[in-house]
């Protein structure tokens, strides 16, 4: 490299410069009498330190710290290379606590953070609108999302995209004929496949024709792996009929392998957005104005920046709103990513600045461990430390050199634990993706290390290495040159060696500290899930069923609905082994249930309720007993009245009076009271609409005997719910083949809310396990440490006659300190964070007693035996040995 | 240690800058020469230690007001020699001015009742 053989020649020269400066000077008190030797030194001594003025003016020079940097880094290698147990376990440290957040960093970005997986992905930007005041909007899907009448506009009159797409994601579809499933789809603008430059394989993508007319073009592109998968690959299907929700739709494409749309949930079926009232009868979106159903993403054209995109459309998003009185609607544009609109970030920002921080904590642990490391070789090599001082390095050049050697071993450490989570993470993933419960669709996320993953390891390795490095660095070449190169550094006791000791038992503290937070959140959380896998949901889960019979949307009208529910229900009365049914808008823990605000009497302000309309059967088949009052008869839904409450939900209401008789109202748009509600029962609390809490503000209807397009039939049964499902699934076949009928207990629907707290229970299990080995291993090394140090003390100790048992008292007590500090701290740091955790998951008690003592008192136990272990050692001192020892 | 040498080297920089640009005047000359003629012009009172004077001869080479040159000197030792270039000589003029100046401000400041006098 030429700059390093200029560095050297430049050297020399300097060199050499001085050497005849020092002759000279020399030559010159030859000449005024002095002997040769008297000259030379005097000549030294008036020329000052060699190395410094040889440093000062290579200052000058400007390549230096290049040169350094070289320099440095070679001598680090050389000194790392000849302590290969230190360097291994710095590098494990290291590797681990850097490997876990490159890791999961890995995944959010999968998850939130790369472009969408279509050809030049940066050109797309994902539009949402935002509103400012409060409208009255009708949402399908996001609030920050757009009607078709909207789309419509933005993309005939804007000047900054290619192409402007519109897509209503998760539409629901039953495929019929034969090959009966549910599948999840999109359905799209006509221009989808153009934009995104996501050319079906096989026939073609949407053309304009296709969407000129509602309804009128009952075409489908599916994905390659429905065509695979389910359609075994027929090479002939393009052309050919399938049933989407009962309506025939010719296939005209199949999808390139690995497309899979824009959303996290993978698409099997595309069709125009003109087909939607075909495909979800008895809704009308696109004719809706002013209905949120439809996310939008545009291709930027050549040179437009997102800016001139904000201006350009913002003009547009102004004169929508003038024709909506009241309304203030600003506009988001950003990048496209998957989970990018503002509803979805507002749920994933805090959940993924907790899995960051919780990993973080981690590496924190690491970087505490290799600074003491670092810190008790520090002490070793007091003496090469005080040489290169007393040769004239300055401080500032040590601490680089020493921070060298830290950027060396992150360096090492920080790209062994890239690869390995590289590549273990995707795994990791795949493997929790595998094991979410059924109901929830398979994510398709895109693992790959990409750019951004890569820039975020550098800069955390490098990160991580000045965050270990400089306070060691700091501390160690703070020294008293006398005592250190006189001493050998274990009787050196001057401040330097006590300030040392401070710091490193500041570190132990640190490490224990936020292992405890660690292992406490995770204690917390398994608590959690202890306590939700326990939890009485307050009605029989293991003896009801239950089966969604979505019904409007296969397109049935009510007459039709009812002839099915009413034949379905006689005849699934008849098979052996159940015993009660009912039907309800809303099973217990499912995850669509219905809420209003409500007008009470009394009240000025509304009240937010959950409703459900249920049969009269509900309470005795799902085993919620009627605590007041009575239940529904069989013909309290003619004039709609009599409503049953729930305990706590009258108990909030009327607080200290009888609910009986008490009446509310319905609220209609324009404030208007809708229809009078009295109640005439009160069940007993239950969860009903939430696994985490009782249900308060939760009441129920009597349902019509007619409501019957979208319902969930209840089964209470005796037996095995495998036979009950393939009985009542023969059944409904008989009656239509094209409905689907999915049976299963209550129990399953209890999965749902049970699976996030397994996965992050066991990984905050995981998480804390591995912050206490480090944390374990901080605390072992320590303490051996500082016993080999202390050997002469302890002999002292010994030889005035203290036993062994007084002085491992005193070895475990030193030990002990920093520890019982750190534990202190983090509990206390826990229970800021915990109400954290609280909000996220449910079930969670923020100040669990049973967790806030348990685990300081085991992390307190097992750091004591990792101090013991080392500690048995200076009980074995023999006093004589140890005083020859130095 | 170093912080010593440091502080005279930012005290004494512009002064040093313009002693040793004023010696390269009057011929080319190498480090321990130019540190010689300052003390002999100036009634042996000023000291040039080494750790100031490499330092800003270097500096002085890299913003090209001084050049060097390698010469072998009578007893056939390689010697590095410094010569002023033509930019040298005009920042001279420059911190001749600027010092002359200063040497009249401090003057001033120090002897207030001999300038009021003058005027």
């Amino acid at each position: 490299m030429k700059f390093w053989r200029l560095g050297r020649k430049r050297e020399q020269a300097l060199e050499k410069e001085i050497q005849h400066h020092l002759r000279m000077a020399a030559m010159e008190r030859e000449e005024r009498g002095a002997t040769p030797r008297d000259a030379e030194s005097g000549a030294r001594r008036e020329f000052g330190n060699v190395g410094l003025v040889k440093e000062v003016t290579r200052d000058v020079w400007g390549w230096r710290w290049l040169e350094d940097l070289f320099e440095d880094a070679r001598y680090g290698l050389r000194v790392l290379s000849k302590n290969p147990a230190f360097t291994v376990a710095a590098v494990l440290a290291i590797a681990l606590g850097v490997g876990l957040n490159v890791g999961i960093f890995s995944v959010l970005n999968g998850i939130a953070l790369r472009p969408l997986p279509v050809p030049r992905a940066q050109q797309i930007l994902s539009v949402n609108q935002v509103f400012h005041h409060t409208v009255s909007r009708n949402v399908h899907n996001g609030l920050s999302m757009f009607s078709y009448a909207e789309y419509l506009d933005y993309r005939d009159h804007n000047h900054v995209f290619g192409g402007l797409v519109a897509y209503e994601p998760f539409v629901e579809a039953t495929l019929g004929g034969g090959h009966m499933q549910p599948l999840l789809g999109t359905l799209t603008s006509c221009n989808y496949f153009e934009v995104l430059n996501e050319h079906p394989v096989q026939g073609r993508g949407f053309v304009d024709t296709d969407c000129a007319a509602p309804g009128q073009n009952a075409v489908v592109v599916i994905s390659d792996e429905l065509w695979r998968g389910t359609f075994a690959g027929d090479a002939s299907l393009v052309g050919k009929q399938i049933i989407l929700n009962r309506t025939p739709c010719t296939v005209i494409g199949i999808a390139a392998p690995g497309f899979t749309g824009t959303e996290p949930a993978a698409s099997a079926f595309w069709a125009p957005v003109t087909m939607q009232k075909e495909l979800d009868a008895g809704m009308d979106r696109l004719g809706d104005s002013n209905m949120s159903w439809l996310a939008l993403l545009g291709r930027v054209a050549p040179g437009v920046t997102i800016q001139q995109v904000h201006a350009d459309l913002s003009v547009i998003a102004g004169r929508i709103d003038q024709s909506h009185p009241g309304r203030l609607t600003t506009l988001a544009i950003s990048r496209a990513t998957l989970f990018g609109r503002p509803d979805e970030r507002e749920f994933l920002v805090p959940v993924a600045s907790v899995v960051l921080a919780a990993f973080g904590l981690v590496l924190l642990i690491a970087c505490a461990n290799v600074s003491n490391l670092l810190l008790a070789r520090a002490s070793v090599r007091h003496k090469e430390i005080a040489l290169r001082l007393s040769m004239g390095a300055s401080r500032w050049r040590l601490v680089r050199q020493l921070l060298t050697e830290s950027l060396l071993l992150s360096a090492a450490g920080g790209a062994l634990g890239s690869l390995l989570a590289l590549w273990s993470f995707a795994g990791v993933a795949h493997f929790m993706i595998a094991h979410l419960p059924a109901s929830v669709p398979t994510p398709a996320l895109n693992l790959a290390p990409d750019f951004t993953v890569l820039a975020y390891a550098l800069a955390l390795t490098l990160l991580t290495g000045v965050a270990f490095g400089l306070l060691p660095g700091l501390q160690s070449s703070r020294l008293d040159l006398n005592t250190a190169l006189k001493g050998d550094g274990a009787l050196s006791s001057g401040t330097s060696r006590k300030s040392g000791r401070v710091l490193r038992d500041a570190f132990v503290g640190a490490q224990i500290a936020v292992c405890m937070i660690l292992l406490l959140a995770a204690g917390l959380l398994l608590r959690g899930l202890y306590h939700a896998q326990t939890i009485d949901p307050g009605f029989d889960v293991k003896n009801v069923a239950s089966t969604f019979l979505n019904l409007q949307t296969l397109g049935f009208d009510e007459n039709r609905a009812t002839a099915f529910v009413e034949s379905l229900r006689k005849r699934v009365a008849d098979l052996p082994g159940v015993l009660e049914l009912a039907q309800a808008e809303t099973a217990p823990l499912s995850d669509n249930h219905s809420g209003d605000h409500f007008l009470i009497p009394g009240r000025a302000e509304k009240v937010a309720m959950e409703y459900n309309y249920v049969s009269p059967e509900f309470f005795s088949t799902v085993g919620i007993p009627i605590v007041r009052g009575r239940g529904f008869g069989v013909n309290d839904w003619r004039d709609g009245t009599p409503t049953i409450v729930t305990e706590s939900t009258a108990r909030r209401l009327w607080p200290g009076e009888d609910p009986l008789g008490k009446t509310f109202h319905d609220r209609l748009t324009g404030g208007v009271a809708g229809p009078e509600r009295v109640v005439v029962g009160v069940t007993k609390d239950a969860r009903v609409s939430k696994l985490g809490e009782l249900d308060t503000m939760y009441v129920y209807f009597p349902a019509a005997p007619t409501r019957n397009l979208r319902s969930y039939l209840l089964i209470r049964f005796e037996g095995n719910v495998r036979d009950l499902n393939n009985s009542v699934r023969e059944v409904a076949r008989s009656i239509d083949a094209d409905v689907p009928v999915q049976v299963a207990t209550l129990e399953d629907g209890m999965e749902v809310w049970r699976a996030p707290a397994r996965i992050v229970t066991g990984l905050s299990g995981a998480l804390g396990g591995l912050a206490l080995l480090l944390a374990l291993i901080g605390v072992y090394g320590m303490v051996s440490y500082s016993v080999s140090r202390s050997v002469r003390e302890i002999g002292i100790r010994m030889a005035l006659g203290a036993d062994g048992s007084q002085v491992m008292s005193h070895v475990l007590r030193q030990a002990m300190r920093p520890v019982m500090i750190g534990c202190a701290i983090g509990v206390a740091g826990c229970a800021g964070v915990s109400s954290v955790l609280s909000s996220l998951l449910f079930g969670l008690d923020a100040h669990d007693p049973i967790a806030f003592v348990s685990v300081p008192v085991f992390l307190l136990i097992v750091a004591l035996v990792a101090s013991y272990i080392p500690a048995r050692r200076a009980m074995r001192v023999d006093p004589v040995v140890a005083l020859r020892y130095e | 240690m170093g912080e010593r040498y440091r502080n005279r080297i930012e005290l004494l920089q512009g002064t040093l800058d313009l002693l040793i640009l004023q010696t390269l005047l009057w011929g080319p000359q190498h480090g321990f020469g130019i540190s010689r003629s300052i003390r002999a012009n100036s009634g042996e009172l000023l000291q040039v230690d080494a750790g100031s004077l490499y330092p800003a001869l270097h500096r002085l080479e890299k913003q090209k007001w001084i050049e060097a040159d390698w010469k072998i000197s009578e007893n056939k030792q390689e010697v590095k020699v410094y010569r002023l270039t033509a930019a040298g000589r005009k920042r001279l003029t420059e911190e001749r001015s600027r010092w002359e100046q200063i040497s009249e401000a401090i003057g001033g400041v120090l002897n207030p009742a001999k300038k009021e006098g003058a005027s």
